[in-house]
């Protein structure tokens, strides 16, 4: 009714105007005269960089302009505080939130999130339900999964006479010597030092669960601390490789495609990459919860995970989705079979309940020297 | 609202007594004009919004896509510029027992505020500052205090009272009663200069001029770092003064590094009584390796004052000042240094850090009948939250604040000790 009303009122202006100098005034007062009629506008919340870029192209304004909607972006780098914050005090200005999954499920525990239903998503294109097109569906009631992102180790392609073959190599400083960036949480991390420490990938979790094995991981890393740059977004951990900084990093796989993209000498490495994916989830409580459950759905559709996988190569939680990809793009994401030959995939399960007991000690873990520190307090 | 309706409406009215005649080109024209401005005002109301949103909300309120495309090229580039400034400071105390003081010994040790100390330091885009004012029951006094400018090289040049660059950085010693270097002047001094400092891969590189010592008031001896100050027969003074120190690391950036380096002073000494200059030099070689938790120090210096003295004072010595005191050093003489720390992974849950050493060093005086001055500190560091506290036990052979100690002549030739505990709340 309101597209309607304002569509009356431009033919009716147009047609009433004839000199330029009339033109500017009867724009004005229509600007005016709309602004009372504008569209709802939803708060969705992201991560960075490329990724939230790829969201912008990929799905986020076609929404707009489908529906006349506003969307408003903010960045975030992950946890529940916030949510937690917001939905407690009924003062919830996230309407959506783009979450790693072990914090959906986190947040879901407490009651944080509002639940979605499978009904809420649109069918395939061939009339497959979503229950059956989405590669995983049942991990978390309160979300609904997007892409496949990947960790994988990020390095300057003009650092070393060799480049690192393998993960290993991330914690070999006489033979790769130069800084390192990992991201500042003990996920991923703690897995990847007990690989590099010889730890089967399959049996990374049952070994991490025990107090020698965390305490094996955190030796292994003790290594790299003195060497290490702690990022907490992605973008940063790229721009850490970018501006020479680090020499490797531990980087969203996405990013580093982005990068070359701009001709910037990066590279990365398959080997043992850790994937895992996000999801998508309504905060209770919010003003705003029918036109998030309408974003979610046509943000999860398969043209709008197809759309953003064109943006940055992670793999789209859709198999109808992926089917719509070139086949030389969907050999470059986490999801490609050669990719995931070494692969490990993050327990999201496993972090949702260890991640409150295992924070906290990593945290005491970096403050703490592993050499004799240039200079103590004086 | 109902204002601007009305406005419009009356606007309408009269542009619609004569407007029929537009031709359809102007039309298209002008909706192409209104669909341009609509999209400025999306534009602008985005802005408004971001402008008056709560900070987290002003991240990336909707932008056109080849804008979104911009703002990650922006994020690719170097770092924002930014500003920050942050205040910082200690408050240490000290329980000493010293073995040389019968009072001591009968009090069964002493206690007592060590320092009180400000700090300052930040970054207002690539300027920087940073300065540390101290207070003491004794006197206070400005530790250092610079600003400095950061290059896109990540090259810095600082101007003010800064750190004088010599010999092992930035200490000379792990303890917190320092060894021989820093009682001659040779580690840990700030004098009132322009330093240039830069890293190229292994290579770093300082070259420095100081104009003088740091107060510009050779007399004061309310002084944080030992310079040649002006007292009774001895007017000596510290001016014009290059320094230059260049260094290798061997295994940069590996679990084992290994720092080789040379430094060079070269300044000149100007005297009150006579009003003549004269000349100082002084030149080092150190070792500084890191591996895993081992540190391995060593140095090896020469220093030599040729001071104009009028007749009748004795040119064999140079006095020394700072921390409301002053003495006598030999005018010439080598300096070495020997240290070893470790660190040791934090034994209980409340100790973030644990590192003990063994710090010695001694001064060969170039002086006739001198006995050599030693100092050796056994000690931990022990680092728990904002708590940081040095256990030290020092035994001082010759060495000023023990016994009739001097680093000019000698002293009782015995060692002496002193338990020192050094508690401090740094924030």
């Amino acid at each position: 009714m309101a597209g309607f009303s304002r569509r009356v009122l431009s033919v009716s202006l147009v047609a009433a105007m004839t000199t330029p100098r009339w033109r500017y005034a009867v724009l004005v007062c229509l600007c005016l005269a709309l602004s009372p009629l504008r569209a709802d506008t939803l708060n969705v919340v992201s991560w960075d960089g490329a990724y939230v870029k790829s969201q912008v192209l990929g799905f986020i304004r076609p929404f707009e302009e489908a529906t006349g909607h506003r969307v408003n972006i903010i960045q975030h780098s992950g946890g529940v505080a916030e949510i937690r914050q917001q939905v407690r005090a009924w003062n919830v200005s996230w309407d959506v939130v783009d979450m790693e999954l072990f914090d959906a499920l986190r947040a879901c525990r407490e009651g944080l999130l509002e639940p979605l239903q499978v009904s809420l998503l649109t069918p395939a294109p061939d009339g497959t339900p979503a229950s059956e097109d989405f590669i995983e569906l049942d991990e978390s009631a309160c979300g609904v999964g997007n892409v496949v992102g990947s960790t994988v180790l990020g390095f300057r392609t003009d650092t070393f006479e060799q480049p690192p073959q393998q993960l290993e190599d991330l914690f070999d400083l006489q033979r790769f010597p130069g800084r390192r960036a990992l991201r500042k949480s003990p996920k991923g991390n703690l897995e990847w030092a007990l690989i590099a420490d010889g730890v089967a990938p399959a049996r990374v979790y049952e070994v991490l669960a025990t107090e020698a094995g965390l305490e094996r991981a955190f030796e292994r890393l003790d290594s790299l601390k003195p060497h290490t740059e702690w990022w907490e977004t992605g973008q940063q951990a790229i721009h850490l490789l970018e501006s020479g900084q680090v020499a490797m990093a531990s980087v969203y796989s996405g990013r580093v495609a982005a990068a070359r993209e701009r001709g910037q000498p990066l590279a990365m490495l398959w080997d043992h990459q850790i994937w895992f994916y996000d999801v998508w989830a309504i905060p209770r409580n919010g003003r705003n919860s029918e036109l998030a459950r309408e974003f979610v759905r046509f943000a999860s559709s398969t043209d709008s995970l197809a759309a953003q996988a064109r943006y940055i190569p992670y793999g789209p939680m859709r198999r109808s989705s992926l089917a719509a990809l070139p086949p030389e793009l969907r050999a470059r994401l986490p999801t490609a079979p050669d990719n995931l030959s070494s692969a490990l995939e993050l327990d999201a399960h496993w972090w949702s309940e260890h991640l409150d007991t295992i924070g906290p000690r990593f945290r005491r873990w970096l403050e703490r020297p592993v050499m004799v520190p240039r200079a103590l307090p004086r | 609202m109902k204002r601007a309706c009305a406005v419009c409406g009356s606007l309408l009215l009269v542009m619609a007594s004569g407007s029929f005649a537009a031709g359809e080109s102007t039309v298209e024209e002008l909706q192409r004009e209104i669909s341009d401005l609509k999209a400025r005002l999306a534009d602008l109301e985005a802005l408004v919004a971001n402008i008056s949103a709560p900070r987290e909300l002003r991240e990336t309120a909707v932008l056109p896509a080849e804008k979104v495309a911009e703002v990650e090229l922006a994020q690719a580039q170097p770092e924002a510029d930014t500003a920050a400034i942050e205040l910082g400071g200690a408050l240490r105390f000290n329980v000493i027992h010293r073995e040389d003081v019968d009072s001591s010994e009968g009090k069964r040790g002493e206690s007592g505020l060590d320092v009180f100390r400000l700090n300052v330091d930040g970054a207002i885009n690539n300027l920087l500052l940073s300065a540390e004012y101290r207070f003491y029951p004794y006197m206070d006094t400005i530790r250092y205090g610079w600003v400095g400018y950061q290059f896109e090289d990540d090259s810095v040049i600082q101007a003010g009272i800064n750190q004088v660059p010599f010999g092992l950085l930035p200490y000379a010693a792990h303890n917190a009663w320092f060894g021989v270097p820093y009682y001659v002047g040779m580690a840990d001094d700030y004098d009132m200069g322009v330093k240039y400092q830069r890293e190229d891969g292994p290579w770093s590189g300082q070259v420095a001029f100081y104009k003088n010592e740091e107060l510009n008031d050779a007399g004061n001896l309310d002084r944080y770092s030992y310079d040649l100050v002006l007292q009774g027969d001895q007017q000596n003074e510290e001016i014009n003064q290059l320094n230059a120190r260049l260094a290798y690391t061997f295994g940069k950036n590996t679990t084992c590094e290994t720092e080789l380096g040379g430094s060079l002073e070269a300044g000149q000494v100007y005297n009150n009584l006579s009003d003549e200059r004269g000349d100082h030099r002084a030149y080092a070689l150190h070792l500084d390796s890191r591996c895993g938790r081992w540190n391995f120090q060593l140095q090896g210096a020469r220093y030599d004052y040729e001071v104009p003295d009028p007749p009748g004072v004795d040119d064999r010595v140079v006095r020394f000042g700072a921390f409301a005191g002053a003495y006598d050093v030999a005018a010439a003489g080598k300096v070495y240094v020997a240290n070893v720390a470790y660190n040791f992974a934090s034994p209980w849950r409340y100790i973030d850090s644990l590192t003990c050493y063994n710090d010695y060093s001694l001064l060969d005086k170039s002086l006739d009948g001198a006995s050599d001055s030693q100092i050796n500190t056994l000690g931990c560091a022990i680092g728990s939250g904002p708590l940081f506290t040095y256990v030290d036990y020092i035994l001082a052979r010759n060495m000023p604040f023990f016994g009739d100690g001097s680093l000019a002549g000698g002293g009782e030739d015995d060692w002496l000790g002193r338990l020192n505990i050094n508690i401090g709340y740094y924030w």
